[in-house]
Parts: C-alpha cells; structure tokens; sequence
C-alpha cells in the first residue's frame, strides 16, 4: 500500500490538505460536531417544551436557544455535511483524481471553522434572537451577537459558493473516457442540481445580510420603517435563497439514496433519466417558489396564486422519484443493511413531509397553520426524516470505502430502530399541536397543549439517545473493525472499483466507462478498472 | 511539477472534448454569482425607486459620471487589444494596454469618488436615507469589485513584464479580462437604472 | 392469475378509498368553526388529509410489502431482474399526480377567492400590534381596547398593522390569519358565525415576549356587543381602562388592575418609592417621565429598551395625568 503509515495519516485531517478525500472528511466530522452543539440545543428546547409554563429558560435566551439550533442545523450541519459527500464521492464517482481546483477545495473547507467559531462567539455576545429567518426589524434591534451570527452565515455562503464551483467544473471537466452525461451516477446529477442551486441562490442571501449587517452597524435605512424601508424586502432576498436552501438539503440526500437502493436491492435503478431530470426539474422550480414562506406577509393577494401553483407543481418530481424508489425494490433481492434500513425510513419519513407539504402550498390552510407546530413538524420531517436519515445511510454505505474498516452491523440496526421510532414519536404530535392552535418558537403555550408536547420531549429524548450507538459504532470500528474489502456491497459505481480507503491518486490508472451504474442483472460491469483494486 | 501539469492536463479530457478550459469555466461559474449577487443588491435599489420615489435623484451628477462610464467602457477595449497583443507576442503592446487600462481603471474609481463626495456636501450619505443606503451600498460594492480589479491588473502586468505570460501561456488574461468586462456590464446596468432611466 | 391480481387490487383499492375517507371524516384535529372561512377552509382540509392518507398508505404499504415479500432468502446469492423502466407505468405515475395537483390547485384556488372575499357592509376593526400586546380599535367608535369583541354574523375586515418589529395576528378558530407589519396596514376578511370566546395569538417571533402575547376575541350577539361599545365608550378615560388598554399589564404587576407581567418592574410598590428614584423628582413627574421616556431611568434588573416610547403619541397630557394619579393613589 502506497498510503502514509498509521502514526501521520489522522494528523492530516487537522491541517491544510488539498486532497478531496481527507477534505470531505473534514467537512463531515466538522459538521457532525456541529450536529452534536445543534442537538443538544433542541434539547433545552425539547426540556423547556415539556411544560406548558417558561420554566427552565426565560423568553430571550430561549429564543436565542432557539435561533440558534436552527442556524446551526441548517449551515454548520446538514448543507456542509452533504458538501463532505460531494467531495469525498464526485472524483471517485466520475473516475478523476481530484477537484478541478484543489486549493480552492482547502479553502471552503477552512472557512468553516472560523465561521463555526463565529457562531458559537455570537451566542455569548449577546445571542441572536430572531430565529434563523432574522426577519427586520426584530434582528435589525436585536442584541450584538446578531452581527456576529450575520458574519458568520455570509462566510459559509461564500464556502459553498466556492464549493458549487468546484463540484460543477469537476463534473464538466474531469469526468473519465466513456462517463457520458447519461452514465453520472445519481449522486451526482443530485450534486449538479445542488450546485446550480448554490451559485444562484446563495449570492442573494449574502446581499440581505449585508443590508442587515450594515443596518445595525452603520445605521443605513435598508429597512428603518421610519424612513421609509420595507421590512418585507428582507423576507423576500432572505426567502429567495432560503427556499432553493432546501432543495439544496435535499437533493444530494435523494442522490446518496438512489446510490443504495440498487446495491441493496441487486437490480437496477427503475428509471434513471427520470430520477435525473427530476432533480434537475426541482432544481428549477425551487427557484420559482419562495413566497410560499410568505403568504401572511400582506404581500398583494393576486401574487400569491403562482407559488401556490408552483409549489405544487414540485410534488410531480419529487413523486417520480419515489415511484421509481419503489420500482426498484419491487421483486429485488433485498438485503436489509444499516444502509438500506436507513434509506428506507427516508422513504417513508419523507414521505409524511412531502404530503404535508402540499396542505401548505395551499394558501386557504397555510394561513391556518403558517408560523405554527405544523410547519415545525413538516420540516423535521423532510429534513431530520429526510435528510438526516439519508446523510446516516451514506455514512455506513461509505464507511468502509472511507475508513477501510467495516462497522458493526448489530449496533446500526439497534441505530436504525431508535432513530425511526423516535423521530415519528417527537414530531407526529406537532401537526396535532399546530392545527389545534399552537405557533411556533414559543417557549410557554396554552395548557391545551401539553400532551402532544410531552410525546415529543420523549422522542426528542429517544432521539438523543439513538446518537450513541452511532457515535460508539462509528469510532470504535474506525479505530479497530474488521478491515473492508474494495467492494464489501458489490456494487458497480467507480468509488467501489478501487481500494478500500482508495489510494492518494484514487485509481492506479483512470478507469474507463463501459455500461451505465446500476447494471444489476446483466452480464456487462459497468467499468474496467486498468489493474484490480488491492484488497483492503 | 511538471508531470502533474501533465496528468492534469489528460484529466480534464472531458471538458477539452467539450472546447473549454477549466479556469474559464471556473471564472464564469464565478461570474454567475456574483451577478446574483448585485441581483440582490440592484433589487433593493429598484424597489425603493419604485415605492418610495428617490427624489435625490436630482442631485446625481449624470454628465459626470456618464463620462466616467465612456471610460471604464474604454478600459474594456483597452483589456481586449491587451489580450489581442499578448496572443500576437507583443509583450511590450500587451504592458502599455494594460497599464494604459489600470490608468482608466483608477480615474473611474476617481470619478467616483468625487461623485460619492460631491453627494455627501449635499446631504446624501451612507445613512442619510433609503436613497443614500441603497445607492452608496449598490455603487460602493461595484467600486469594491473595480478596485479589486485593478489589483488584479497590475499583478497581471508584472507577471507579463516577467515573461511569465506571453504568447503561449495567456490564460490569465483572457480570465482577468472576463472579470473586468463583468465589472463593466454591472456598471452600465448600474448606469442606466440610477442615472439614466429617473 | 390475472384475475387474481385484479381482484387483490380491487380489495386494496377499496381499502385505501375507505381508509382515507375515514381519516378525513372523523379526524377532529381543529379548533371550532368559528368563521364561514373555517368552514370552507376545513372542507378543503379534509379533502387533502384524505387524498393525503389514501397515498401515504398505498406507498407506504407498498414499501413494508415490498420489504417483507422480496427479502433475499439464505443461500440466493442471484441478482434481482434487469429490469430498468417501464414507460408507461412512469408515464402514469408522471400523470396522475399532475392531474391531483391540478384538481387540488384549482379547488384551492376557488377557495381563496371565496375566503378573502370581504362579506357585505362589514365593520372596519384596527389591530394594533406592539411587544407584548394586541391593541383593538373600533373607528366609527373612536375606541381603543385591548379586548376585541364581535357581534356575530357580521362581516369584519381587519386593518393589521405593527407598532415596533413584524407580529402575527392570529385567531386559530377563525382560520385566518395575516402578519402586522410596522410601516404597513394588511387586510383581513372574516365572518364570525359561533359565539363564544377564541384565543388569539402572535404567530411571528416578535422577541422575548412573544408567547405571552395573546388576548382573546368574544363573539356575541349584536346586542351584547353594542352594550359593550357603550360601555367601553364611558370608561374611555377610567385610568384604570386605560392602564389595561394600553397593555400595561402585559408587563407590569399591578395587584388593583389584576395583571401579572413580569418583564417590567412591579407597580404595586409605586406610591412608596417613585418620590425616591430620582433626586430632586417628585412621584408624579417621576411617574409621568418613566411612561413619557422609557429609558431615562431603568430599574436595576431591568433591561432598558424594551417598553414602548410611543405613549407620548397616543395618549393625552390629560390622560398621562391621571394614569400618574392613579397608579400612585394604589390603597
């Protein structure tokens, strides 16, 4: 093996590396720490929800506990640890040796440390209160750390714009002899409409919080309502980001579940051009929807039919690709791994919150249950459901290729188990709640409530646990599992055509491309690797 | 060194099939962004034109700055004949363009200047009101984005004085160029929305 | 074999038709119809929950049967068949939910119109929002409360606007809802049709204040609400209505007005020590100065910047005055 020996190899996770791989772990481990921070800030919420009464954290620092899990689930945790994904996967998956611009690689990821760290001085700066959505004037007032937390979020903007680059230009450029468009594997084309979404949206975001910063700091009149600004301005630059923000969540999550389905199910995907094309269509209408986050905003009533319309309009890609989840596994070999757990749960997870969200597409029941537990329960749905489940299905479908170490199996599943029941027990009462009455981001509510809330705490608490076994699973088998094959699943994709972990240089020679990913059942491998993978 | 200059340029097969150069495209990705993000900006600008009225409009200096922008769009030609002349190998025509656009480069950031200056005597400033948040915000991230430019320019013009760029190896030219035509078509969209169309 | 499966589908199709009509009449899952807009809002609802559940339980047994009856058995190491796609089965599954959502996007849309569709003659009522309380007033009346009271069956638009950072009016049993944005007046359309009393409450995070911030609507008959408009009229300048209509109490104790707010200092010490917090102020001024600036003096544990600097605009020297007397008048 031509890889550093034991005693350097962890010490190049710390430092400045340009090699995609060590990159894409940095961003994971760097972001699951986050996820950590995240969780257990939902668990002062979760603590101080059991009551009805505010107990436990007075209404500010609730809020700013609050604002905070938000923030840190959605820039420090779910967007860069799918980033870590498509670092690690794209120049394995398209058959290259690197990103096109390695530096450039290193950089995004270096800026998420500083950034991390800024979020973490603004909570005891004087915390931001505003909620993720900082809507003016609320955050134009709010204490100092909101500054700092607008800093912080502009810098992780920038990151991924640079990493959107990078994955777009490495996906044109480098992909090997024979990879045609139409043999990307699905993980991919999710990273292709992810990116796209990334460099047009991201920008806009960046502009609001500049106008926010300088608000507070400098005393401009972006939206002074005195002199004549318009807090819904905000809402609309804010919005138009962070709406693409969850299609950006989601559809490298649907790509890491396209890539198991097949392998778990030995046959191949049903439909991969749909798949393809639907994410890509998703892509493309999520740009077009953002005022559905504003239907109670006052905005004119006409406006609001086309993102109504639109924003239904979504459900039919999305629906294609859950049909054809299906197709797949119909009359496959099924093999119930960790992995194929996980994916499954997504499946179903997902599912929930994509059907209620066409009740808030529609206008006539969103201006019921807007701003209240049902949307809460919605978007825990389709992203703690949805694509959590899905980073926790690539973590042990890839363990083996990134660690060259196979986890335990036992100890995923009793994951697996804890981690579903205790998602549905934490946020099905909350579309009970929030259709009964109950608005979000409160730290007391009416005593009406408080069943449903206390079913919750129980799965927020089920939840929590559920990260043990991962965390000791995940460590230990790096540390001292049985070291893994090249290929342990079997599968066809080129990540799995070299070593287990692959080699500095990837492959030995660039493989080339001969039939497409997913070629279960027939005769033909999907790549002729120039020299056979060393075993691990 | 020289055989990774090598295996990268077999690497990027695909995209030579395709006629494109990984730095160009990289430069245009990035151009994507940034014009969403005076997207964002202009919008601001727009909105409040539309719903409040500017009426310091009047105190805008549009003859000034309309020859301020004839020549930031001079400087875009004097960029091309640049690249023009470091494709022919005339190093010394390619420095002369290229200092001659650093030169046009800094007069607009002066003219600028003196325009931001003369609106600041008249009342109109940073945080004096919607207008002057919006305009100095929107005109002080493009002069921002010019400023940069011109660095970027004079680091070009030593790499050329150097020999580091000539007649075979130019790309950073032709990408220094794409950024700077950017820098020029936002200023004439900015132009025409704050000065022209009132 | 065919006829089997026909007949298997048949059975399940039932099922599910069944299953979702069951779910989306019997789920009781919203607060009372109190407004003809909850009611065509709750029929719109229904119908989505059971589309909703009649598709969540076809995919969703889909996938447990799918897992139960293709799990590769001990000992069968072939691959499923090559199967890749089937185009009409995609175009079918392409189709159908576009015709759903064309179906459920034009009833919606019928629904809007019907909703937002200002009844006859209704009465112009102002809400007001600021941190922490909800301020009603009634134009024609020339009435400011903090309690808001509708005769029933009486069309009503809402004038929502905000004093200080964007709030939520929302009334949960009337289904509606709109945000009141400083600097803007939004309008929302309802008709009451229960009598009774409905909570109110702010559904935009409007800082630390925000969950307390709720009131209550009482529908009445016509009658029982003119009474109370008259009522309201004469104690227009009781200081104590005033004190509770200007949302004092949402943050400040005072045992005579019954309120427990605990975000300001409490008022019941007031008579013994206003004459002592400033040197060289008397009670009164002390008293008027804090409601007219805020700021000039914060009680140590207090922190400053939180109660409204707006009171000097909506209420009279005269009515100062007296909400001065009257506080330090406490037995």
């Amino acid at each position: 093996m031509t890889t550093a020996s034991a005693s350097v190899s962890w010490r190049r996770y710390f430092w400045w590396n340009t090699d995609h791989k060590v990159i894409g772990v940095q961003y994971i481990v760097t972001s699951f720490f986050f996820f950590i921070l995240g969780g257990a800030l939902a668990g002062l919420v979760r603590a101080e929800l059991a009551s009805p009464a505010t107990d436990l954290l007075d209404g500010a620092t609730y809020n700013q506990v609050m604002t905070n899990h938000g923030t840190l689930m959605i820039f420090l945790w779910v967007l860069p640890v799918l980033a870590g994904f498509g670092n690690y996967l794209i120049p394995l998956m398209i058959g290259a040796r690197d990103m096109v611009f390695p530096r450039l690689n290193a950089l995004s990821y270096w800026m998420i440390p500083p950034a991390g760290m800024l979020m973490i001085a603004s909570f005891f700066a004087g915390g931001a209160e505003a909620g993720w959505t900082a809507y003016v004037p609320l955050s134009i007032g709010g204490p100092p750390g909101q500054t700092l937390w607008a800093l912080s979020v502009m810098l992780l903007g920038i990151s991924a714009i640079f990493g959107a680059i990078n994955f777009l230009a490495t996906v044109i450029m480098m992909r090997a002899p024979g990879l045609s468009i139409w043999r990307l594997p699905l993980f991919v084309w999710g990273m292709i409409a992810t990116s796209t979404l990334i460099l047009t949206a991201t920008p806009v975001l960046t502009s609001g919080l500049i106008m926010v910063a300088l608000d507070r700091v400098v005393g401009t009149h972006f939206f002074t309502v005195t002199s004549g600004g318009d807090p819904v301005l905000w809402q609309n630059l804010f919005w138009f980001y962070s709406h693409p923000a969850v299609y950006i969540m989601i559809l490298p999550a649907m790509g890491i579940i396209s890539e198991i389905f097949p392998v778990f199910a030995r046959k191949p995907i049903f439909g991969y051009r749909m798949i393809a094309m639907s994410s890509m269509a998703i892509a493309i209408l999520g740009l077009t929807v953002w005022a559905h986050h504003m239907f109670t905003s006052g905005m004119d009533p006409r406006l609001r039919v086309p993102y109504m319309v639109s924003s239904m309009v979504i459900a039919v890609p999305t629906g294609i690709k859950i049909f054809s989840w299906l197709a797949t596994i119909w009359n496959g070999k099924l093999r119930l791994t960790t992995p194929m757990l996980f994916a499954l749960g997504f499946i179903s997870m997902f599912l929930i919150g994509g059907l209620t969200g066409i009740f808030l597409a529609a206008i006539p029941v969103d201006l019921h249950v807007h701003d209240t537990y049902f949307v809460v329960a919605h978007l825990h749905f389709v992203l703690f459901g949805g694509s959590v489940s899905a980073v926790y299905a690539g973590l042990y479908y890839w363990f083996p290729k990134i660690t060259g170490r196979m986890y335990d199996e036992k100890i995923g599943r009793t994951h697996f188990a804890l981690n579903f029941i205790g998602t549905n027990l934490a946020y099905l009462p909350m579309f009970i709640a929030g259709l009964m009455g109950m608005p979000r981001r409160v730290a007391a509510y009416d005593a009406s409530f408080t069943s449903y809330n206390q079913w919750a705490t129980l799965g927020a608490l089920i939840l929590a646990a559920s990260t043990l076994p991962f965390l000791y699973n995940a460590v230990l088998s790096w540390a001292r599992g049985p070291k893994a094959a090249a290929n342990p699943w079997q599968a066809l994709t080129l990540e799995w055509q070299t070593s287990s972990p692959p080699p500095p240089e990837n492959f030995p020679e660039i493989p080339t491309a001969t039939g497409d990913p997913y070629d279960y059942g027939e005769p033909s491998p999907a790549a002729e690797p120039a020299a056979a993978p060393a075993a691990g | 060194m020289s055989h990774q200059a090598m295996q990268h340029a077999e690497d990027f097969r695909a995209g030579h099939a395709l006629g494109l150069d990984h730095r160009k495209l990289g430069m245009w990705l990035f151009i994507a962004s940034e014009v969403m993000f005076f997207g964002g900006l202009i919008s601001a600008y727009l909105h409040y034109k539309y719903t409040l009225g500017f009426p310091e409009t009047t105190d805008l200096n549009v003859v000034l700055v309309g020859i301020n922008t004839m020549v930031l769009l001079t400087s875009s030609y004097t960029v091309v004949s640049a690249l023009t002349a470091i494709r022919q190998g005339r190093q010394g025509r390619f420095a002369a363009l290229l200092l001659l656009t650093i030169l046009l480069g800094v007069a607009f950031l002066t003219g600028q200047l003196y325009e931001f200056a003369d609106l600041y005597r008249q009342g109109v400033t940073l945080t004096s009101g919607v207008f002057g948040s919006s305009f100095f915000t929107l005109t002080g991230f493009h002069g921002l984005h010019v400023a940069v430019g011109v660095l970027w320019a004079i680091v070009t013009l030593f790499r050329g004085l150097r020999g580091t760029l000539n007649a075979e190896h130019n790309m950073a030219v032709e990408i220094f160029g794409l950024y700077w035509h950017f820098v020029d078509i936002v200023w004439i969209v900015l132009f025409t929305q704050i000065y022209l169309i009132v | 074999m065919r006829e089997r499966t026909l007949f298997i589908s048949a059975i399940v199709g039932i099922g599910l038709i069944a299953a979702g009509f069951a779910v989306a009449t019997q789920a009781n899952v919203m607060p009372p119809e109190a407004s003809t807009r909850a009611v065509a809002v709750d029929q719109l609802f229904r119908i989505l929950l059971g589309v909703s559940t009649v598709i969540f339980l076809l995919v969703e047994g889909a996938l447990v049967f799918a897992v139960l009856r293709f799990r590769q058995r001990p000992g069968d190491d072939r691959p499923g068949p090559a199967i890749h796609g089937n185009t009409s089965l995609e175009i079918l599954w392409t189709l159908i939910p576009a015709a759903i959502v064309v179906v459920i996007g034009v009833y919606s849309f019928q629904v809007l119109a019907a909703i937002e569709v200002p009844g006859l003659g209704p009465r112009v009522v102002e809400v007001v929002a600021r941190q922490f309380s909800w301020q009603f007033r009634y134009p024609e009346a020339d009435l400011a409360t903090t309690e808001l009271h509708l005769p029933v069956g009486q069309p009503v638009i809402f004038q929502i606007s905000a004093e200080d950072v964007i709030h939520s009016f929302w009334v949960p049993a009337f289904r509606a809802k709109r945000d009141a944005t400083p600097g803007q007046i939004s309008e929302l359309a309802m008709t009451p049709i229960e009598v009774g009393r409905f909570p109110i409450r702010c559904a935009e995070l409007c800082g630390a204040g925000h969950a307390i911030m709720t009131s209550e609507v009482v529908v009445e008959s016509v009658e029982d609400f003119d009474a109370w408009l008259a009522e309201q009229q004469a104690m227009a300048n009781d200081p104590a209505q005033i004190f509770l209509t200007m949302g004092c109490g949402a943050c400040h104790v005072l045992t005579v007005a019954a309120t427990t707010g605990t975000i300001g200092p409490s008022l019941d010490d007031l008579p013994g020590v206003a004459g002592t917090r400033l040197a060289g102020v008397g009670a009164a001024d002390y008293v008027e100065q804090s409601i007219l600036a805020p700021d000039d003096f914060i009680v140590s544990g207090f922190p400053p910047g939180l109660m409204p600097k707006t009171f000097f605009q909506r209420l009279t020297p005269d009515q100062i005055e007296r909400l001065a007397a009257f506080l330090l008048d406490q037995p």
